[in-house]
């Protein structure tokens, strides 16, 4: 008996499509793995369920039952509690508070704090023992670890005694303990015939866990298998696609022999990653590779100065680096561009040439500017990476996200860094924009530059780096050379149990 | 799994770190305790009760209303209005009072009119910004104008009495007690029912975050237009005090009393951003506001460095409020 049908579930962002075609089928008492690499759509089902994204079409069937979602809180009469990936809380409010906020015991307007205590006492009491130090009813969640945010995530999710459950990685951040606690709560949600959705990227809780495993490929549903007549290789084989395995490699730039290392990293380790250690020789592209958030941005981002890293040691051309802060790396010869523009990429509001320059100032310690002689160091960098503008004096909101983004690459164009680092350079850019920048990148390690680069699409990955380390669970797992590089390896690196 | 091991934090504060984390308006406390310390050396008369009630009097409008403003601030939200507002209430009751005569019904009736009016007012701005999604700041500055002209046609110009009857109750006492203390203790016990309320906890919720909220299942619009309307009831409230005060009816009397407000929020250790603060914090906020324009006159300052003076000891307290929170957290 089926408790959750979607139909041909669809929904787009302008030209993204999130979701193509979703039909999925969910039985009571069962629980049901959506699998899927970063940005196939799990998520957005998920929160199409959830009532918190209105799908463009397509029909929701609930106990034999078509419904309209038309929001979280018709969700939650409709009996779905979903834990969000990014999580649902409110950082100055107390566990207790948190976990009944959806549903407050009250007594006419007034908060019933007694029966608050006690609803919020009962799902705490599920994860007794495994909460860790510093967590109580009435701790305040900002002051809790990332694991206990997420578990009280979890019991916010549970209090709402819901008949679907859904939990888009509620495990990312739990340890073995309290992951053990959770899926035995989970097996005792599906005696009482509950239905739930799991989402997990750790092959081994999937195995633990589920049922039946829907795997999902760019937005579309590729398959369901049940776990008991599956392996991990075939359910990577459905994430990889029958086309993609059989396809060779990209051709690796060839190693070349005594290429010098421009950056030598040993045992750095900082907040979100520990013991990185790895070489980029001259003329490279080293890719990072993983799922999201493993520490790749981390590392990338603590080279650069942005971030503090705790410990360990880095050369850069045979020099010691400290990479304490960005002025000093980029006057050493770093260079980082991040896929998050708006953050650290675009000088908002500014015209065109302001944002070429910001670089070169620095290195050169620029204190006056003579705007014809800047703008003859900025169109070449702007021309060779084909980058479409109107005028140097233009606003640089002016431009497409594709044309954005070469204006901040181009700016380390103009005085040649030894090391560039990509922190997942292309996101939010069009096809056009992405070749030309691979182009350029290969050109630019082809001229001797060391670059590294972090892609959350593997394809990008896969197509443009010469060697590939996977992280997970902020370290490095495996490092994939020449044949090896293989959307197979890189998955079964990246999903394994950390 | 290696999970990542974020650096331990310290958590066994003393008993002084939690009773600031429980309280964040101890510092403003503390301030406010050595301000009326500092008005009693300067002028030992400002702390008889004579001087206090004097002082609650003045005051007890700038209270009301930094309690208006702190629902909405809880939110994340602003009221540029609120001081238009309470003109607005003032310039009503005042008319209506004047209109019908000064007896003790038609006082009544004037002040559920005067509370109506300030809740329409809260609930157009709830409006504007909740449900027609317009950024708060602006869109309540609009607002303000609007409420000030509608103030400026029922009455162009300032100076009609409000009857003795109500002024006379204000300023006086009951049985040997001045009846702005009984107004105060009412006030106190309405905060301690409005804290216990599930808007109270909500609108602290859509502060912490808008987009969690909503996915939490909150009705996030109706939250927010909640804070409004309290605030707009507030700022009626404020507006009686006014009238009490000044015993008249004047088109701008409250103008320049918003900032004032939103200073008094932020001083007693409310966040701007929304989702952490205290009504209580705010209350002595507006106190310490009071203390300083006391103090900035018994010390003797000269009249045209009085403005400067007042504003260089309000920065002084902000800063000197942020940095014993933060020394006390540590």
């Amino acid at each position: 008996m089926s408790r959750l049908q979607l139909k041909g579930v669809a929904k787009s962002y302008g030209a993204t499509k999130a979701l193509r075609h979703a039909d999925l089928d969910i039985g009571a008492g069962e629980v049901h793995v959506l699998m899927g690499s970063n940005g196939s759509g799990k998520s957005t089902l998920s929160k199409i369920v959830a009532g918190s994204v209105r799908p463009d079409t397509g029909e929701i069937v609930l106990d034999g039952k078509p419904v309209t979602i038309s929001g979280p809180q018709a969700a939650r009469a409709l009996g779905i509690a979903i834990f969000y990936q990014e999580l649902s809380l409110a950082a100055h409010r107390t566990v207790a508070e948190n976990i009944c906020l959806a549903d407050l015991p009250s007594r006419g307007a007034f908060v019933d704090r007694k029966a608050l205590e006690a609803r919020a006492a009962k799902y705490a009491a599920l994860f007794e023992g495994v909460t860790g130090e510093g967590f109580s009813l009435d701790a305040v969640v900002q002051d809790l670890r990332a694991d206990q945010r997420q578990l009280v995530e979890i019991m916010k999710t549970l209090a709402g005694e819901a008949s679907v459950l859904i939990f888009d990685e509620a495990t990312s951040a739990l340890d073995r303990a309290q992951v053990e606690r959770f899926f035995e709560i989970l097996r005792d949600l599906k005696r009482e015939g509950r239905s739930i959705i799991f989402i997990s990227h750790r092959m081994d809780e999937i195995f633990a866990i589920g049922d039946r495993a829907t795997v999902i490929r760019d937005g579309e549903i590729v398959g369901t298998r049940q776990i008991a007549d599956t392996t991990p290789a075939e359910i990577i084989s459905l994430m990889v696609g029958a086309q993609e395995e059989a396809a060779a490699p990209a051709d690796a730039a060839p190693a070349r022999a005594g290429a010098a290392s421009v950056l030598s990293v040993r045992n750095l380790s900082g907040a979100g990653f520990s013991d990185v250690s790895f070489e980029v020789r001259a003329g490279e592209i080293l890719g990072f590779g993983g799922l999201h958030g493993q520490g790749q941005s981390a590392v990338l981002r603590a080279l650069f100065g942005a971030n503090p890293s705790a410990s360990g040691h880095v050369e850069l051309s045979g020099k010691p680096l400290h990479p304490n802060n960005p002025s000093v790396t980029i006057r050493q010869g770093v260079a980082y561009v991040s896929g998050d523009r708006s953050r650290d990429g675009v000088v908002t509001g500014r015209p065109i040439l302001e944002n070429v320059m910001p670089i070169h100032y620095l290195r050169e310690r620029m204190v006056l500017a003579n705007p014809s002689a800047l703008a003859a160091k900025a169109l070449p960098a702007l021309q060779a990476l084909r980058t479409k503008f109107a005028g140097l004096g233009h606003p640089i909101s002016s431009l497409s996200g594709g044309n954005q983004q070469k204006v901040v690459i181009a700016r380390w164009l103009i005085d040649r860094p030894a090391v560039l680092l990509l922190d997942d350079p292309t996101k939010g850019i069009d096809l056009s924009a992405k070749t030309d920048l691979f182009t350029l990148i290969r050109k630019l390690a082809a001229e001797g530059m060391g670059i590294v680069l972090y892609a959350s699409e593997d394809a990008e990955l896969l197509d443009n780096a010469d060697r590939i380390l996977v992280f997970n669970g902020g370290s490095v797992r495996r490092e994939l050379t020449g044949a090896e590089r293989t959307r197979f390896n890189l998955y079964q690196a990246a999903y394994e149990a950390a | 799994m290696a999970s990542i091991e974020a650096p331990a934090r310290s958590r066994s504060g003393s008993a002084v770190k939690r009773a600031f984390e429980r309280y964040p308006f101890l510092p403003a406390l503390i301030i406010l305790v050595v301000l009326i310390a500092l008005n009693g050396w300067f002028q030992p008369r400002s702390v008889s009760l004579v001087g206090m009630t004097g002082q609650v009097k003045t005051y007890l409008a700038l209270m009301l209303l930094a309690v208006a403003q702190t629902y909405v601030i809880y939110a994340g939200d602003i009221d540029l209005s609120a001081g238009a507002i309470v003109s607005l209430v003032n310039v009503v009751i005042v008319g209506v009072m004047a209109q019908w005569g000064g007896d003790g019904v038609t006082i009544f009736v004037a002040l559920a009119i005067g509370l109506a009016t300030g809740l329409a007012c809260g609930i157009v701005n709830g409006l504007v910004v909740a449900a027609l999604r317009l950024q708060a700041i602006v869109a309540t500055f609009a607002t303000s104008i609007f409420f000030t002209g509608l103030a400026l046609y029922i009455q162009p110009v300032a100076g009609t009495p409000a009857p003795a009857a109500f002024w006379r109750t204000y300023g006086g006492r009951i049985l040997e007690i001045p009846f702005v203390f009984y107004m105060a203790v009412l006030f106190a016990i309405l905060l301690v029912v409005l804290v216990r309320t599930r808007l109270s906890l909500g609108l602290l919720a859509v502060g912490d975050g808008q987009q969690e909220a909503f996915q939490s299942g909150l009705p996030v619009t109706r939250i927010r237009m909640g804070g409004y309307a309290l605030c707009g009831v507030f700022a009626a409230l404020a507006a009686f005090c006014i009238t009490g005060d000044t015993a008249s009816g004047d088109p701008l009397v409250g103008g320049k009393m918003t900032l004032f407000s939103i200073a008094a929020v932020v001083l007693g250790g409310s966040a701007l951003a929304g989702g952490y603060g205290t009504v209580v914090g705010s209350v002595i906020g507006a106190l310490i506001i009071g203390f300083i324009n006391s103090l900035v006159f018994f010390v003797g300052t000269p009249s045209e460095w009085q403005n400067l003076v007042q504003g260089a000891a309000i920065l002084l307290a902000l800063m000197t409020g942020v940095l014993v929170g933060r020394r006390a957290r540590a």
